[in-house]
């Protein structure tokens, strides 16, 4: 990927003494710095395997005395975590669908479709990135509680998740972006062939930006699995709630080391999606 | 099509004349999700906070125009000079630690070679947990007594602390889990800025005889610069809205100290239903926030002409 193979110092000087030195500092500090960085997956994980009074007892302790496995495996029925990540699944890809799908449309409209007063649009796009979503935090709260037009509550409705979730000025630009650099000939060639505006979007842009598509789906799922405030304000049935907000509401109800088993399971998801894409785009994107 | 096209280029006039109603209707279709569902949850939203902050607005609705009351009120409220400065401790905290670990963690994964792959990967980690979730492992970490943190400190001598209950410490307390988890994205931008150099250009410096510190400092700082710039930015207008830390970990205390204008404004409409008063905190917000952004764009623009 990077045709780099050197850092500050070149190889010769990598090897010398001098050179070890620094590289060994770096690789110590680095280290460090992981330890630091993972301590919190440690912790939950190995805090889960302790009993509750365990985990608070004076000294350091890392590691259980005695393993309680059965601990996840009760964190995973009591928590019903089988359910609150079917929660968190429906709505961060029922959200990146919707991202996915208007975006795309949008996108390509803008970047093929020409249409009057393109620069406005996409002026307006870019500004609305920059508005802080304090801004609008409130009164979108008020009209999912009585949307426009149909009057209807979408409180404790996935569609009062869905669709703000679906406006997302950074995938229309990045898209629109991916749709530019598919050369023009295709298209024209396509044109010439009689085909319409959509066939040309389903059969030819889509599956040429696939590669980008599913890169960014997974990015936005896995920002959306982690959104806390919105699902907090959105779904208050408790049989509807996705894992941030469950495990918030549940926090005083189980003991410390239930709750901190069911929160390395709730690590995990995102931690596995993320590996899986760097595979993924290790394996090459053709864009 | 390419006939079009030399047609549009040439003249004005003639690319009206071609106005092609069918197809704008079509451009206009593939948009319309995207401009109907933006108008719904940004745009008139947006709107209807500046118009909130005018009336007095409950559950039930708009009870009426009230002028400039709620900002009197806002105003008037110690809270509001408080959530601003804890904002503004927030900030340069988070500026400071958020500047020197990336860049120092850029500058050593990017003598690693072949480990760095590996590293990149560890300290990107934290970013992908829900944050809710990290932020209650954290607050068992940090907890007073038996935590974990203060059990490793006894080992190093250092008494236990309150921190997250002790005013003083909870911000730079909850900064660290701000760093924790911003740390990654930040170090692997700065790291792709210096991949972007061409080698040959260390290999000059070094041939001259530079130092490797030396050259950190001539070539690497010098173009990380304008990159730092723009995270600096950015990370400010993130913090200031920073919620979810504190109203997980602390709900604003201990003695307000952690207390931000976004959890002011989610008090305020959600647990007292006082949305006129929660909008005008909105407005405040996005004041501020759009006047910084202003300014910072105007400096930078300075600078490129120095």
């Amino acid at each position: 990927m990077s045709s780099m193979s050197r850092g500050i110092m070149s190889d010769v000087e990598w090897r010398s003494p001098a050179g070890r030195l620094i590289v060994g500092a770096f690789l110590i500090a680095l280290l460090i710095a992981s330890i630091v960085v993972l301590f919190p997956y440690f912790f939950s994980f190995t805090a889960g395997l302790k009993t509750s009074t365990e985990i608070f007892k004076p000294g350091l302790h890392l590691l259980p005395e005695e393993a309680m496995w059965k601990n996840y495996s009760d964190a995973w029925k009591r928590f019903s975590m089988i359910r609150i990540f079917k929660n968190s699944f429906i709505a961060a890809g029922g959200g990146v669908i919707g991202q996915l799908v208007v975006s795309s449309l949008a996108g390509f409209s803008l970047s093929r479709l020409n249409p009057k007063g393109k620069k406005v649009i996409q002026a307006i796009i870019l500004i609305t990135m920059a508005i802080p979503g304090i801004a609008y935090l409130v009164p979108r709260y008020v009209m999912m509680s009585d949307f426009p037009v149909i009057h209807v509550s979408l409180i404790n409705n996935w569609w009062g998740i869905w669709i703000p979730y679906a406006a997302s000025s950074f995938m229309i630009l990045i898209l629109k972006n991916a749709f530019d650099a598919i050369p023009r000939d295709i298209f024209d060639a396509a044109q010439v062939d009689g085909a319409s505006e959509p066939r040309m979007f389903a059969s030819i842009a889509l599956p040429l930006t696939s590669s980008l598509i599913l890169v960014l789906g997974i990015l936005a799922f896995i920002g959306l699995w982690g959104d806390f405030l919105w699902p907090l304000l959105i779904l208050r049935n408790e049989a509807m709630q996705t894992v941030p907000v469950r495990l918030y509401n549940l926090t005083r109800s189980f003991p410390v080391n239930l709750f901190l088993a069911g929160s390395f399971i709730a690590m995990l998801p995102p931690t596995i999606a993320a590996l899986f894409l760097q595979r993924y785009v290790k394996g090459g994107l053709t864009i | 099509m390419t006939e079009t096209a030399m047609v549009q280029t040439k003249s004005r006039v003639k690319t009206r004349r071609r106005f092609n109603w069918r197809q704008q209707v079509t451009a206009y279709l593939f948009l319309a999700p995207a401009l109907i569902i933006f108008a719904l949850v940004t745009w008139y939203p947006t709107l209807q906070t500046v118009l909130f902050s005018f009336q007095n607005v409950g559950l039930k609705g708009s009870q009426g125009w009230v002028g400039v009351q709620n900002y009197v009120r806002m105003l008037g409220n110690p809270d509001f000079v408080t959530a601003w400065k804890n904002t503004f401790g927030f900030v340069s905290l988070s500026i400071v630690l958020g500047l020197l670990v990336p860049v120092a963690l850029a500058i050593m994964i990017n003598e690693m070679r072949r480990l760095s792959q590996v590293f990149q990967m560890i300290i990107y980690l934290p970013a992908l947990i829900p944050e809710a979730v990290a932020l209650l492992v954290w607050r068992l970490i940090y907890h007073p007594e038996g935590g974990v943190l203060n059990s490793l400190l006894k080992l190093g001598g250092i008494p236990p602390q309150l921190w997250l209950q002790n005013p003083d410490l909870a911000k730079p307390a909850m900064v660290v889990i701000m760093t924790w988890i911003g740390a990654g994205g930040s170090t692997l931008i700065y790291l792709s800025a210096l991949r972007e150099i061409p080698t040959e250009v260390i290999e000059a410096a070094e041939l001259d005889g530079f130092s490797p510190w030396q050259r950190i400092v001539h070539i690497f700082m010098p173009l990380l610069t304008s990159r730092i710039q723009l995270m600096l930015v950015l990370q400010i207008i993130f913090v200031a809205q920073v919620f979810t830390q504190p109203f997980i970990l602390t709900q604003g205390g201990p003695a307000k100290s952690t207390t931000t204008p976004v959890l002011e404004i989610y008090n305020a409409a959600f647990v007292r239903s006082d949305f006129g008063l929660a909008s005008a905190w909105g407005v405040s917000m996005l004041v501020i926030l759009s006047v910084f952004a202003v300014l910072s764009v105007i400096l930078r623009k300075e600078e490129v002409y120095k």
